[in-house]
């Protein structure tokens, strides 16, 4: 019946679209963190305000694949994978948009900070490193939702917990540089903020990479260990 | 007529001539019984050797080709002959398809082939590692779903024969791309991608090269012009205040001349036509003839000592001499009041190794890859006052090529510094061995 293959055609390409939107509004957010970590290293303050300006281009693209998305489960009632790719996307694309406002927030902190000339600034190279590390978690949460690779994802969470200990590292040497030197408390406590933003970013990249086990496995990973994730029973933990 | 139908005319004949013969002998029912036979025998061969061709189709192998008599026997042997044709046309293509892919496969810039949805088909290794894509797995998936980059997707979409796109890949700093599409076949399209990183970072040395050349001489002039003017409009001049001004002048022309001076030598050092004068040195007096140097320009603010093993070096004197004196005037300047300065020669199986180790400021690790660059600067404040040109390492490091050596530099923040220099044996001789 070419009616009816012509209505599945377009619904495959519809579904498509939706993830190739996500991916490409992954790219935006991935590119503005990586802008906002610049900021926090150089001061640049043009390319500060780029990084809010790309806020909007995120949040238009959130309200777009929202829409898409509702349009989807309206139309065309899916089920199995199909509904679970439009469920993942849609919660992806929350913990897209939350980070683009976490690079925002560093670059705010990143103003107050190189505001206060003169003032050395404490950790920079580990708050960069940590940076750096959360983006490339993303950057493999985006590859393992383009490839719809659970195994790779797999490994994206067990490595969450590496950008949770960089970030209690900074929080413990900024305490004894508090504890030296009163003077540089707030210059630290924005650190802690920009610290911070960057292990939010880490866990949201976590949440993305749970969403692409849960589209292709159809199993919810969420606030399991690793044993769970494994499939041993509740009673052996 | 063919001879199938030649053959089946004379088999149709002979039963028909046998059905006569016995219907003539044995009676009309007879005659009919034995054309009936004859027939069924006919068409029972057909349809053996039409079965047998059926197997044969399943299993296309030329060995087991059925064998038959008559016409089927030769329609066999063209279907034969018209496979063996094919199978070596084939050969030839995947032949040629091998080769071809093998070419694209070590092409150095990288090439992607896209589907009319600019789905990936097809990729090379250089595209694989540019744009982070695996050309065995992700073929069939869209492109713009892994290259992310923002400009990306609209680019690849949109872009006109001969526009090109500047990039770097997302997290990767150290890469500049320029990507082009071009179209063909049907709706096909090839996504190109050239290395730029090399072309950009020279262009941008050229350019950071002549602003520094003209701020670095700018300076001194800067002085020297003011002090002129100072001097024209004073009518009656204090001979004292006058003497100091013509001093600090006169310091300022020597930077100028000096910068000037190794300018000059960096730029005979770069040309291929200047040939490298090759003697014998003795490493022994070349080393305490630099360590005299550097303790006159020390003043005794240091302890400079030498760790010499006995050897001889081929090499240019002059341009050695330079080198080597840079590294240490290097580790004088930068080394505090009461510091450390050790120079040493040691033989490393074979290899000489010249080593200068201060117990200076140090390096920080992110300044070190860009050090020998012309002009660059650790901190631009300290370094101008301690009357560096900002060229010594580049020289340093153009002789050290001249003569096949590596320069090494080991440094902690606080704690010192160690450049060492390695060349390679066929220019150590030794006298011990």
């Amino acid at each position: 019946m070419p009616q009816s293959e012509h209505f599945s055609k377009q619904y495959d390409s519809d579904l498509e679209d939706v993830r190739a939107r996500v991916l490409q509004m992954g790219g935006v957010v991935e590119a503005q963190i990586l802008a906002a970590i610049e900021c926090f290293s150089s001061g640049d303050t043009e390319r500060m305000a780029e990084v809010a300006d790309t806020e909007l281009r995120v949040n238009a693209y959130e309200v777009d694949i929202d829409d898409l998305c509702v349009h989807i489960v309206a139309r065309r009632q899916p089920a199995a994978r199909d509904l679970r790719l439009i469920m993942g996307v849609s919660k992806a694309v929350t913990d897209l948009e939350r980070m683009g406002d976490e690079a925002e927030k560093i670059t705010r902190m990143a103003k107050l900070i190189h505001d206060r000339r003169g003032m050395q600034i404490p950790l920079q190279a580990e708050v960069r490193r940590s940076g750096d590390l959360a983006v490339a978690q993303l950057r493999r949460a985006l590859d393992a939702m383009a490839r719809l690779d659970p195994d790779e994802a797999e490994r994206i969470i067990s490595e969450d917990a590496l950008i949770d200990t960089e970030f209690r590292g900074i929080l413990r040497q900024l305490i004894t540089f508090m504890m030296e030197d009163p003077r540089t408390i707030s210059t630290a406590l924005e650190i802690v903020w920009v610290a911070k933003a960057i292990e939010r970013i880490g866990d949201h990249a976590k949440n993305i990479a749970e969403q692409v086990i849960y589209i292709v496995r159809g199993t919810d990973v969420r606030h399991t260990g690793k044993e769970r994730r494994r499939g041993a029973t509740d009673e052996e933990r | 007529m063919t001879s199938a139908w030649i053959i089946f005319l004379l088999r149709l004949s002979a039963i028909a001539l046998l059905a006569l013969i016995g219907g003539a002998w044995l009676g009309l029912a007879a005659g009919l019984a034995l054309a009936c036979a004859g027939l069924l025998l006919v068409v029972m061969s057909h349809v053996a050797n039409l079965s047998r061709l059926q197997a044969w189709l399943k299993q296309p192998e030329g060995r087991n080709l059925p064998d038959a008599w008559g016409a089927w026997g030769d329609a066999f042997i063209a279907l034969h002959r018209l496979r063996r044709d094919e199978e070596k046309k084939r050969e030839r293509i995947v032949a040629d398809f091998e080769v071809f892919s093998q070419a694209a496969e070590v092409y150095p810039d990288g090439l992607v082939f896209l589907d009319a949805d600019d789905r990936i088909l097809w990729c090379n290794r250089a595209a694989e590692s540019q744009l982070g894509l695996n050309g065995e797995s992700d073929r069939g998936l869209l492109i713009a779903n892994l290259v992310r980059l923002p400009r990306f997707a609209e680019f690849i979409a949109n872009a006109l024969p001969g526009e090109s796109l500047q990039c770097s890949p997302l997290g990767r700093k150290d890469l500049d791309l320029s990507l082009e599409t071009l179209r063909f076949g049907k709706d096909r399209k090839l996504l190109i991608s050239f290395d730029v990183t090399q072309i950009a970072r020279t262009e941008a040395m050229r350019r950071d090269f002549v602003a520094n050349v003209s701020h670095e001489l700018r300076t001194p002039l800067t002085v020297i012009a003011g002090f002129l003017e100072h001097m024209l409009a004073e009518p009656d001049p204090d001979p004292a205040a006058s003497r100091q001004q013509i001093g600090i002048m006169d310091g300022q022309a020597r930077r100028m001349l000096s910068l000037v001076d190794d300018l000059l030598v960096l730029s005979r050092l770069e040309s291929e036509t200047y040939a490298l004068r090759e003697e014998t040195l003795d490493v022994r007096d070349l080393i305490f003839d630099v360590a005299d140097e550097a303790r006159r320009l020390s003043a005794g603010r240091h302890s400079i000592t030498c760790e010499v093993q006995p050897a001889q070096l081929k090499g240019s004197r002059e341009e050695l001499r330079s080198a080597f004196s840079n590294l240490v005037s290097n580790a004088v300047r930068y080394t505090p009041e009461g510091g450390r300065i050790v120079l040493r020669w040691v033989l490393r199986e074979g290899r000489g190794v010249y080593s200068v180790e201060d117990s200076g400021i140090g390096i920080a690790e992110e300044h070190l890859p860009r050090l020998a660059e012309r002009f660059y600067r650790v901190d631009r404040s300290r370094s101008r006052e301690t009357g560096g040109t900002g060229l010594g390492l580049s020289i340093v490091k153009h002789v050290l090529m001249r003569h096949q050596a590596d320069l090494k530099i080991r440094s902690e923040p606080g704690v010192g510094s160690t450049f060492s220099v390695e060349f390679p044996a066929w220019r150590v001789t030794s006298p011990l061995a």
